[in-house]
């Protein structure tokens, strides 16, 4: 197997990655007629399989699990899962060649061993559909070319999944179809029905293709969405304690701060978070993230290019190899960290105060989200793809670290997630060393307005909040949440 | 005599922006137990927080406890519905979250949780034991939190207050969701705390107390106003409106047989909720559904709507229709009408009365699309029949409880459904709320709807109730035809 990408000639490289639309509602007028009556079998019952499944049920459709025959002999969560909620239960063997369509929901790890186990018993003509593409682009896993290959996913955890549907709502959600196997051409048709049956068309879908999507996450969740947040939470604590602020107090405003802040970020955007700040601490904001975006800019593209070149795949496949030597270690340091052992103090902290005396969090959160956005569409991916690998999924990620701080975040992405932000955690603290010296409690643990009289001057302000509104990231954003304003609010606070 | 319990002088309290208590003053006395009554948004609940600290407000509250008493030196305020957290601090539960197999381990289970509040308050755990064992709730000691019916969580948060003997004990709506036993043994239990020095401050407006109840109480007006034993608060008569005309015409049943089940049964492990249940509803009946608290209604009703996994593993119709047939929930939903506390909790915040109305077209706990033209009119004209439209603009859960039961129904009817599944509707409503509530079922029912209501209390229910099934450990008790009885 080799990287799939790296054998694409540059034009259809670019073409590939270039795909993004975003689908007009009409599309999905005929529901999930193409799968209906259909045999849909999943494989893997973990959060997203279940509530995948349970939703797919709901809508109407035909649902079975196959599972290894040690999880159902040993009778694992997964086959407590399936069977518990009434869903039939079998081995590869006895389901997949009945199945019309086979869902992956496994971890990414396991997906060349999965396919390659299920490959030879799925029948002629079938379809096989993934949520994420690593194994297709990274990997260069070859499917049987009468198989349909499809990516179906829901850009959420499973629970979210489940709870979305059952309000009549759904989650924002990407679909591809992946052009070396789309032999019969229903591939689109097919994924269109499944988004139906899990309830994202409600919420806004995404057309992308398998390189997009796989180029793009990987790039999101290393540097933005779980890198820098990484990064600042433990910057920001490790400050806050040298300069003699409590450390309760300082665990639970960067634990509870991030979500608080990117909760503005979900409703508005840079320009909704910036705003939440006083005019004088907004330009102060303003100036440390435009000095942050500038020292952080050659990592983040230094991300891209390996990610693009197919670098990151390689060493981290390396890793794999060698029994998650690194991540193991590199889990096991993150524990230990100081933001990590000091439980969040029992002091009340106001809504705003969140903000206020947080002014660096806030300006960490610009920097990285635009930075990642801008990165990744001069490397070509469609800004709607960017957007959502980068500022729309920043507040589901906070969320996390509001409920158990960077153990809990870790724990809930990928494991690809993980080593990513490992990497990028490494890279980003030492160049962010010098900058970090200069920092004081004003801008991290104390009120930015205190002692100030909160007079600015106008034309810095107008051109300040100018930069802000008319960054690309907006302006896209605007359109895209549009679709999606029903989403619910996630709080902890 | 000893200085008054609570000493409230010219209390003010806003509720968001609208003055609801002015002036307020009244005075508790040692050995006094109080009931308080009123109309929906008179201020009851108000007067109870801002004696336990729990809301902003002008004005003095003394309040003085027994410092040689063994008991807790706390005014206590038991809310009108328990909340519960999940394992990480959460209390992010979604709809019908409870039937999804998965959830369970995300909660404690109700012995853990008592074991957990017995720690922090130091209390025994031998008297939990006896007060879950008096109401009546041994078997569910092992269940998870979330498994646990509107009515089991009731009894949950009343061991707890009962447990806890504060010096005050002020409980909002104590009989929510009660069945009549419960009720009883609730008051037994009242009058044993008071009896040993705990005060009572209770807020309802039910009629069957706990005998050591001795001063009552109205608040009208934003003020306290002490009454008799039997007053009865006055209400302003309803206007009489009739009903839209989109309404008037009966909807179009294709299926004789609305809802037929056939031995239906459901099990968590070992435990067994529904057992070989068979019930048909024709199109047209009116039914009412009844049982003790955890007798399996509302588990029965979650099949009916679609809402309960195990569904896919019964033998029962649904509009002539075999469930798991191909059919989806939402096919289900958009013909037929719920109103459940489960709904309710679970329903937007963010939702506009008027928005909420609409969103019964769409059968989603909130309104995440946009509206047609006819839509909206017919929102219109229903919100004017319920007497609605100056409350149109306000966000559904700032709605006194009455008036937010009648949204509602509005959100319920709007699609003129076939089957109408009413879960309690007049829970927390005043006798004169649910007379009214009532009226207006019956009035929209006399075209033909099917109509399944759930009521504990055999004096709010609607005219127009024919047939009454029994439900009892899971198992049918008695089907009945009950034309006579009411």
């Amino acid at each position: 197997m080799s990287n799939y990408f790296n054998t694409l000639p540059l034009r259809e490289k670019l073409n590939q990655l270039g795909v993004c639309d975003f689908m007009d509602s009409s599309e999905f007028l005929d529901g999930v007629d193409a799968l209906k009556g259909k045999k849909l079998v999943i494989v893997g019952c973990g959060a997203q399989g279940l509530n995948q499944g349970l939703n797919l049920r709901d809508s109407g459709l035909n649902i079975a699990y196959a599972l290894r025959k040690e999880a159902i002999e040993g009778k694992r969560d997964s086959w407590k899962n399936a069977t518990e909620n009434n869903f039939p239960v079998g081995t590869y063997e006895e389901l997949i060649p009945e199945a019309d369509l086979v869902i992956n929901l496994t971890p990414d790890k396991q997906h060349t061993a999965v396919v390659n186990a299920v490959m030879p018993f799925m029948k002629q003509g079938s379809t096989l559909l993934y949520s994420h593409g690593f194994n297709i682009v990274e990997e260069g896993l070859q499917v049987r070319k009468d198989i349909t290959v499809i990516m179906v996913a829901p850009k959420s955890p499973g629970s979210e999944v489940r709870a979305e549907y059952v309000r009549g709502f759904g989650v924002p959600t990407l679909i591809a179809v992946h052009p070396e196997n789309d032999p019969e051409g229903k591939g689109l048709v097919q994924a269109k029905a499944y988004c139906v049956g899990t309830g994202g068309h409600k919420a806004g879908v995404l057309k992308s293709s398998f390189v997009a999507e796989v180029k793009s996450d990987l790039m999101g969740e290393q540097t933005i969405l779980c890198g820098l947040l990484q990064t600042g939470s433990i910057l920001s604590f490790d400050k806050m304690v040298e300069k003699g602020i409590d450390a309760g107090y300082a665990s639970k405003l960067v634990q509870y701060g991030v979500e608080v802040i990117t909760e503005a970020l979900k409703h508005g955007g840079i320009t909704a978070m910036m705003d939440r700040l006083s005019n004088v601490a907004k330009i102060k904001a303003f100036e440390v993230s435009e000095e942050l975006k500038t020292i952080m800019r050659p990592l983040f593209q230094k991300h891209q290019d390996d990610i693009m070149s197919g670098e990151f795949s390689r060493i981290m496949m390396e890793d794999w190899a060698a029994g998650d030597k690194n991540l193991l270690a590199w889990r096991a340091a993150t524990g230990e960290t100081a933001f990590e052992k000091t439980p969040a103090g029992d002091v009340k902290i106001g809504e705003q105060e969140y903000f206020d005396n947080a002014l660096l969090m806030v300006a960490f959160i610009r920097a990285g989200v635009e930075l990642a956005f801008e990165t990744m569409v001069e490397a070509g991916i469609k800004p709607e793809s960017a957007y959502y690998e980068s500022l729309h999924e920043t507040p589901l990620i906070a969320n996390t670290i509001a409920r158990k701080k960077l153990f809990e975040m870790n724990r809930v992405i990928s494991d690809t997630a993980e080593y990513g932000c490992y990497l990028f955690d490494h890279a980003c603290k030492p160049l962010l060393a010098d900058f970090m010296t200069k920092v004081e409690t004003d801008l991290i643990g104390k009120n930015f307005n205190e002692g100030k009289d909160g007079a600015v001057d106008n034309s810095a302000l107008i051109s300040v909040n100018e930069v802000i509104r008319s960054h690309e990231v907006e302006t896209i954003g605007a359109e895209l949440r549009k679709a999606m304003t029903a989403m619910k609010s996630i709080k902890t606070v | 005599m000893s200085e008054p319990v609570v000493h409230i002088t010219n209390l003010h309290l806003r509720y968001h922006h609208k003055t609801v208590l002015q002036d307020l003053n009244w005075t508790i006395n040692r050995g006094e137990n109080w009931l308080l009554r009123g109309s929906s948004g008179s201020g009851k609940t108000s007067v109870a927080k801002a004696i336990a600290g729990l809301v902003k407000f002008e004005g003095d509250i003394d309040i003085n406890f027994d410092l040689h008493s063994s008991l807790a030196p706390v005014a206590h305020y038991v809310a009108n519905w328990y909340q519960f957290k999940d394992l990480e601090g959460q209390s992010n539960f979604y709809y019908q979250q409870r039937y999804n197999k998965q959830a369970e381990e995300t909660t404690a289970t109700v012995r853990a949780e008592l074991e957990n509040y017995g720690k922090n308050y130091h209390l025994d755990f031998a008297e939990a034991e006896r007060l879950v064992t008096a109401l009546g709730f041994s078997d569910l000691i092992d269940s998870t939190l979330i498994q646990l019916s509107s009515g089991e969580h009731k009894k949950l948060q009343l061991v707890e207050a009962l447990w806890f003997r504060p010096q005050l004990l002020m409980m909002d709506q104590p009989y929510n969701g009660l069945d009549k036993l419960s009720r009883q043994h609730l008051n037994s239990l009242l009058e044993e705390i008071s009896a040993a020095g705990t005060q009572l401050v209770l807020i309802s407006n039910d009629k069957d107390l706990p005998s050591c109840i001795n001063r009552f109480a109205e608040i009208k007006g934003g003020q306290l106003h002490e009454t008799d034993a039997g007053h009865t608060a006055h209400f302003q008569e309803e206007e009489n409106r009739p009903v839209p005309e989109f309404l008037s015409e009966g909807p179009i049943s294709l299926a004789d047989s609305i809802v037929k089940m056939n031995n239906v049964n459901i099990s968590y492990g070992d435990k067994q909720v529904l057992k070989n249940i068979n019930w048909e509803v024709k199109a047209g009946e009116k039914w009412l559904l009844q049982g003790h608290n955890g007798s399996g209604k509302s588990t029965l009703l979650s099949l009916i709507t679609g809402d309960h996994p195990q569904a896919y593993a019964n033998d029962f119709s649904l509009f002539g229709h075999r469930r798991g047939s191909g059919e989806s929930i939402w096919d289900i939903k958009k013909r037929m009408g719920l109103i459940s506390p489960e709904l309710q909790w679970y329903f937007d915040p963010s939702a506009t009365v008027k928005q909420s109305i609409i969103s019964g077209f769409f059968d989603s706990s909130g309104l995440f699309r946009q509206p047609n033209y006819t839509q909206q009119m017919q929102a219109n004209e229903l919100i004017g029949y319920f007497g609605l439209k100056e409350y149109q603009d306000t966000l559904m859960n700032q709605l006194p409880l009455g008036k937010q039961r009648l949204a509602f129904l509005a959100r319920t009817i709007i699609k003129n459904p076939e089957l109408l599944i009413l879960d309690e509707p007049c829970q927390g409503l005043d006798q004169h709320q649910a007379q009214h509530f009532n009226e207006l079922v019956d009035e929209l029912c006399s075209n033909g709807t099917t109509l399944i209501y759930v009521g504990h209390f055999e004096s709010q229910l609607p005219a127009c109730i024919e047939k009454r099934i029994l439900l009892e450990n899971g198992e049918v008790k008695s089907v009945e035809t009950i034309l006579e009885s009411i």
